[in-house]
């Protein structure tokens, strides 16, 4: 880039005028710099910065992984309930269906009742503030019919946020596990139509 | 010894050459696929979404830079050819533009990933209200204001060059606005994670550890490449700044031509890695794929 030797031009000879400005592919013409009496390689800034990122990258790396492993899973349910409720409602990974339904119906009679308050009281702030149409929107456009099918396959979140139409829905359809990777990849908002909200929601189902 | 470190020393670091081949390859590569996306986005109106808006911004400024790299090995070769002069007015100030062009670029894209996180961020937190947070026409005013400042700044500092006022917080901001990225995100993972663990708590979930992983590894992957491929070249800006006649920083600047590369790979990937994880962005390039055939 030439606008850095313009740079090193003013900067270091002072006597050369401006007219002494040429545009050159072979940037680096400094002038003599001097090799003797180094102490360490010639190179040793370049080795030393790339070992850096790349040991700063790593360590990044098993941070993040460590931070996966550290926390026991929580094994209280009302522990479980009041995270739930202390959390901002977000969509971070669908996961895929859970298989038996009958696991799930005694505890989405105790706790669905619950989490569903919490979600009014979610779409209720929402719609306070604001003088949007779309917080009543969002409350009307679910089918309630959707209920008792998805009520028996998602754990509790999932169940809330599929009766309010949560406008972002990460899409796991290509993953069979649970992928925490999916926010990062993260399917866009659904948008407030019917139809996208049916076909994301047959996603969720499938 | 002391004969072969005398000889060892006073041989300069000549500059390292990438093939203008590689140049124009790894150039034209970028351009082209970040231009699919860009009419990927244009053509699918399902893709009219302030995400794809984002990713659109992060595919401009990767073009522009890939597209500065093109030009200036051109005007290269045409003063090599003797069409353009080396000390010619024109010449310095189609340099300028170019110069300015390519910060334009650096810019973009690190303001552009900054929004991109943002808006997962606003995605996950306030997944409810983030229809009324993120309209549409929010998000292109945001663009609008952050390529705005990009174009000023950029025309300051291609001008200014010479300031170690404009060198300064140029550089600073790289590490800023990576640390605040890096922020965003281990936020997000760690919400992702607990939420993972909760469903792992469940009767008869099967999550697996290496779903863990899989976050871990992603968000390693994003920042990572950013790093890699800017971080050089930031370095030798700040080289060039303060030492450049030390020695050292001289050997650090003679690669200079490997850090642009590196940029024009960035280009490369980050729709890899942003764009094409899109099951919608893909099903709408096979789409246009196919029905050219």
């Amino acid at each position: 880039m030439s606008a850095l030797r313009l740079m090193s031009n003013r900067t270091s000879q002072q006597s050369l005028s401006n007219s002494d400005y040429t545009w050159d592919y072979e940037y680096y013409e400094y002038g003599p710099v001097s090799f003797e009496g180094l102490k360490a390689h010639k190179y040793s800034i370049v080795i030393g910065f790339w070992v850096g990122l790349a040991v700063f990258v790593i360590f990044m790396f098993f941070v993040l992984t460590l931070l996966t492993k550290t926390g026991a899973p929580h094994q209280d349910n009302a522990e479980l309930s009041e995270k739930r409720f202390r959390m901002n409602s977000f969509v971070a990974d669908f996961g895929r269906p859970l298989e038996s339904e009958r696991v799930f119906s005694h505890q989405m009679t105790e706790e669905s009742q619950s989490l569903f308050h919490f979600c009014i009281n979610e779409v209720d702030h929402m719609n306070k503030p604001r003088e949007s149409q779309k917080g009543p929107s969002l409350e009307s456009n679910t089918p309630f019919q959707e209920v008792p099918k998805s009520s028996g396959i998602f754990e509790e979140d999932l169940h809330c946020l599929t009766k309010f139409n949560i406008p972002n829905f990460v899409n796991t359809e290509q993953n069979s596990s649970l992928g925490e990777d999916d926010l990062l990849i993260s399917e866009p908002p659904i948008i407030l139509e019917n139809k996208q909200v049916m076909q994301s929601s047959h996603r969720i189902l499938d | 010894e002391n004969i072969s470190d005398f000889s060892l020393n006073i041989t300069d670091c000549i500059q390292v050459v990438v093939p203008e081949e590689v140049f124009f390859t790894v150039a034209a590569a970028g351009i082209l696929e970040n231009l699919l996306i860009l009419i990927a986005v244009v053509r699918n109106k399902n893709l009219h979404l302030p995400m794809y808006f984002f990713i659109c911004s992060l595919a401009i400024s990767d073009m522009l830079g890939s597209l500065y790299k093109t030009l200036e090995n051109i005007f290269i070769i045409l003063c090599k050819m003797g069409y353009l002069t080396r000390h010619g007015d024109f010449e310095k100030k189609l340099d300028d533009a170019m110069d300015s062009m390519f910060i334009l670029s650096l810019l973009g894209s690190i303001f552009s990933l900054l929004a991109i996180a943002a808006d997962r961020y606003i995605t996950i937190f306030y997944a409810l209200r983030y229809h009324n947070i993120m309209t549409l026409r929010r998000a292109l005013a945001i663009l609008a204001i952050i390529w705005a400042f990009c174009a000023g700044s950029s025309i300051a500092i291609a001008l200014f060059s010479y300031e170690a006022a404009t060198v300064i917080p140029f550089t600073i901001l790289f590490p800023l606005m990576m640390f605040f990225i890096l922020c965003l995100y281990v936020h997000m993972f760690l919400l992702a994670r607990s939420h993972a663990k909760k469903i792992a708590s469940l009767p008869s979930s099967t999550v697996h550890h290496r779903t863990n992983m899989k976050g871990a590894i992603t968000l390693t992957i994003f920042l990572g490449v950013f790093l890699c491929c800017w971080a050089p070249f930031v370095l030798h800006i700040l080289l060039a700044r303060f030492c450049p006649h030390n020695p050292y920083c001289a050997c650090y600047m003679s690669i200079f031509h490997v850090n642009g590369t590196l940029i024009m790979c960035n280009a490369i990937i980050n729709p890899m890695i942003f764009a094409f994880r899109s099951p919608e962005l893909r099903s709408t390039f096979r789409k246009m794929f196919y029905c050219s055939r």
